[in-house]
């Protein structure tokens, strides 16, 4: 007779589409007060030279992604942008020869070279303003979703906004068929783990034609679906209708236009330039610039205005 | 009767072939019809519903003869970007049918494709999800569904279109027998909801037949039938019994001594015409026919010992599985989709490693084998044969695997010519498997997988799309391998087929085994693991499966 154990058969809600159904912080502002948002963060990580404030606004960028639930799935970035960030904070001290105070000699091979508090507060300032750069750019990316961005993108060229929609779609697809195939071939006895790497890459090679064959005929499938579905005619129109503006979408965009007024404001009148060399300007002086505080003010309040525990429903 | 589309003397060939992929076809379809297209891989059907929509000739090329007409519209003339306002097509693979990341915006496609306004979009989107009950995802990613969800945003996304005519392509073959039926509801509901033509090639005719008011049957390119269900059932019963669902083709066995007046019902579709039909005319009786045992399983080929997999060692997948496999049975695996099926099967030989316990294969535990070693003696297929062709000959990829396996000389010259033998495979050797059919291509990664005469062999969803006469096929596979002291493990969905070839089931619920014993034990009462004949007859015939195991008395037609 067969064994029966009581069980509760139901499916696992995945998380990931837990998060895609119920949007949180930045991620329910409307794409273009996105963008705009994310454009003001950029250019105040492009202006910005002070080392507070950049550390300022990193620490904004940072609290704006985890907020909006998607800190785990910015570690990708934040990893790239600490290797560039690092070999920059790393190399800098090493070829600046401006700085007036030296901390240490130190001695590679023939070279003395000298280590200035300087030379390393530039560096590391540099890879501040890299690490802002990109975790803006990972904002970007993971706040606002692709058939988003294929939305925006459309009013200037559907057909490029298509391409990347379609490379959003199709990439795990082919990261799935890759690691299918891959079993595949190990479960006929294909050593694709042994050995060197040399050895590895060489085993690989015969598991890209089947991959790229399978690709192949999964773009063709897709062409003819779209083909199927009208694409390709002319009177083509746009769906804009999935979110409405708010007040928080209207307060965020009115909010980054302002932040990036008072930067390209203060950075023509003069109140974010920052001397490094010879000696340090005192960081803490312009954090009282009026410039400064209008901006940082304008770039705070939608991220405040994002929090969870707002029960507003904008 | 209004013709919505009408093929005249249609001949097609697709691009480079010599032979047509279509013959003299010559159809007219209804309005608010249901017509369900049958046939072998390979017969023609997925042509003939992309001649309705203008993807034949348009978008495949070759040559084609005849006249299509759809709505007034000669496909011939008219895009297929225009004649997509009349006519819809589900295709077979949810993955390659979908473009944008999210639910709302693939199903807002097609309509921003035809220029709807926005305010209209927003309505026929919200309406669409409605239909298909797809409202509370409507902001997922489709990169997160399954794919049951994913087929169902297809065919939200063609339904939103509004089209006169909706053509579904084998819109189940990708599915397990939940996501099945929900979409074949789905269907059902919409052809009754909308009035729409709903034209749907579909393999496994026990899930539809009964849905249909019309059945078209290809062979090789020629429409060989067209008819109702009825007529259609009564032409099957000729030579072509494999298309007709199990209950059907158990009541064709009956004496109909009372079939000849006007109110003769004729051949049951479902379960419950089955039964309307017993309770109206009792005799004769149905009478378990004695069946011819297997035999005895051997010795133990694999063993899993309290078994825990899955990806996360705080939330496994399943735990706690212990049971031993048998040479000379054959098993099949089920559970629901998502529960571990395929992830267990990989722990076999090493592709996976258990969060605990182990496996033992032929006494040796896998953990300590390499992945080749273990596949030595397990070979396991996995679902989409495509994924093992890597070579330009069907004779390069025997080679491969062989030469993978380190099998040299005498014995690897005995054992492709014994496995070329056993698959009828010497007319494809110097072929490229990637040109071959949907039938020919699972022969050939058969092949490639059990070349080695190994003592196990797993198949993961074997008759996944597959048609009755390949399904016979690997059924007969199965049994010769059985009866030559293999392990054969088989990890289906389907029901029917498993309960051809199999004498034990385990069922993987939620964390562990739901059950494990003889699929007449395990298969008969289940409410969903089970044959339409068992649901039929488990009354009066406990622990019957499949037709053959029926007999009437007084004895068959």
């Amino acid at each position: 007779m067969p064994t029966f154990r009581t069980a509760a058969v139901e499916r696992r809600a995945s998380p990931k589409r837990r998060s895609e159904a119920s949007r949180r912080g930045l991620a329910r502002r409307r794409p273009a007060a996105i963008v705009a948002y994310v454009g003001a963060l950029t250019l105040a990580a492009l202006i910005l030279i002070n080392p507070l404030q950049v550390t300022l606004l990193l620490a904004l960028c940072l609290a704006v992604l985890i907020v909006a639930g998607r800190g785990r799935a910015a570690w990708p970035y934040l990893k790239t942008a600490l290797y560039i960030g690092g070999f920059l904070a790393i190399v800098n001290p090493l070829i600046s020869r401006s700085g007036a105070t030296v901390l240490w000699q130190l001695q590679l091979g023939p070279f003395h070279v000298p280590i200035t508090i300087q030379g390393v507060a530039y560096g590391v300032a540099t890879a501040l303003r890299i690490i802002a750069v990109i975790t803006a750019f990972a904002l970007f990316n993971l706040v606002l979703d692709p058939d988003d961005q294929l939305g925006l993108m459309s009013r200037l060229s559907f057909r490029t906004g298509l391409v990347i929609s379609l490379a959003c779609r199709l990439l795990p697809v082919f990261s799935r068929d890759a690691a299918r195939i891959s079993n595949a071939q190990r479960a006929r006895g294909v050593e694709l783990d042994a050995g060197r790497r040399r050895a590895r890459v060489a085993a690989r090679v015969p598991l890209l034609a089947a991959l790229l064959a399978q690709s192949l005929e999964r773009a063709v499938d897709v062409a003819a679906s779209m083909e199927a579905r009208g694409f390709g005619a002319r009177d083509r129109s746009h769906w804009s209708h999935e979110r409405r503006w708010r007040l928080a979408d209207l307060v965020t965009t009115a909010a980054a236009l302002l932040a990036a007024a008072a930067l390209l404001g203060g950075l023509f009148a003069g109140a974010f330039s920052y001397n490094f060399y010879p000696l340090l300007d005192d960081p803490w002086s312009q954090l009282a610039s009026l410039w400064w505080v209008l901006a940082f003010a304008a770039l705070v309040v939608p991220a405040l205005w994002s929090l969870p525990w707002r029960r507003s429903p904008g | 009767m209004a013709t919505l589309a009408r093929l005249s003397d249609v001949t097609y060939w697709y691009p480079g072939r010599g032979q047509p992929a279509l013959r003299d076809v010559s159809l007219e379809i209804g309005p608010a019809e249901v017509i369900l297209v049958v046939g072998s891989s390979g017969s023609g059907k997925s042509t003939l519903l992309r001649c309705l929509n203008g993807l034949v000739p348009h978008f495949h090329g070759g040559t084609l003869a005849g006249r299509v007409e759809v709505d007034g519209k000669d496909t011939r003339t008219s895009h297929t970007h225009e004649l997509a306002h009349a006519v819809g097509l589900v295709f077979q693979d949810p993955e390659s049918q979908s473009v944008m990341t999210t639910v709302e915006r693939e199903i807002a496609f097609g309509l921003e494709n035809r220029g709807v306004t926005s305010a209209a979009i927003s309505r026929l989107v919200e309406e669409a999800l409605i239909l298909l009950g797809l409202s509370h995802l409507r902001h997922a990613s489709l990169a997160t569904l399954s794919g049951g969800e994913l087929q169902k945003v297809a065919l939200a996304s063609v339904v939103a279109t509004q089209p006169q005519l909706l053509l579904l392509d084998e819109p189940t073959s990708q599915l397990d027998p939940v996501s099945s039926e929900e979409l074949l509801a789905a269907i059902r509901r919409l052809s009754e909801d909308t009035g729409s033509t709903i034209m749907l090639a579909e393999h496994r005719t026990e899930r539809c037949l009964h849905l249909v008011t019309r059945v078209l049957y290809m062979n090789d390119g020629v429409l060989v039938a067209d008819a109702d269900p009825q007529r259609f059932a009564d032409w099957a019963l000729d030579g072509h019994r494999g298309l007709l669902p199990p209950v059907a083709r158990l009541f064709a066995r009956r004496a109909r001594g009372h079939s000849a007046d006007a109110d003769d019902p004729g051949l049951p579709m479902t379960v419950k015409d089955a039964h309307r039909l017993l309770v109206a005319h009792e005799d004769p009786k149905p009478r378990h026919r004695p069946a011819t045992s297997q035999g005895s399983p051997g010795g133990i080929a694999l063993e899993a010992r309290k078994l825990a997999i899955g990806y996360d060692p705080d939330e496994p997948l399943l735990e706690g599985l212990s049971f031993s496999l048998a040479r000379g049975e054959a098993v099949a695996l089920m559970g629901e989709n998502g529960v571990g099926k395929s992830t267990l099967v990989r722990h076999f030989i090493g592709l996976a490693r258990p969060l605990a316990g182990k496996v033992m294969l032929l006494g040796r535990d896998v953990g300590e084998l390499t992945v080749a070693a273990a596949a030595r003696d397990c070979a396991v297929m996995g679902q989409n044969p495509n994924d093992l062709f890597v070579k330009d000959t069907v004779a390069e990829e025997i080679a491969f695997t062989l030469d993978a396996l380190g099998i040299t000389g005498e014995q690897r010259a005995s054992l492709t010519a014994g496995i070329v033998a056993e698959l009828d495979l010497a007319a494809l050797l110097q072929r490229n498997p990637r040109d071959l059919s949907g039938g020919e291509r699972t022969r050939v990664a058969l092949a490639a997988t059990v070349c080695a005469d190994p003592t196990m062999v797993v198949l993961d969803e074997p008759t996944r799309g597959m048609d009755a006469l390949h399904k016979a096929e690997l059924a007969a596979s199965v049994r010769r391998w059985v009866a030559a002291g293999r392990c054969v493990v088989l990890v289906t969905h389907d029901v029917e087929f498993a309960a051809s070839v199999v004498e034990r089931v385990i069922v993987l619920g939620d964390r562990g085994l739901l059950a494990d014993g003889p699929a007449a034990d395990v298969l008969d009462g289940s409410l969903f693991f089970s044959t339409q004949i068992n649901r039929l007859l488990r009354r009066a015939l406990p622990g019957v499966l499949r037709e053959d195991e029926i007999e009437w008395a007084g004895g068959d037609s």
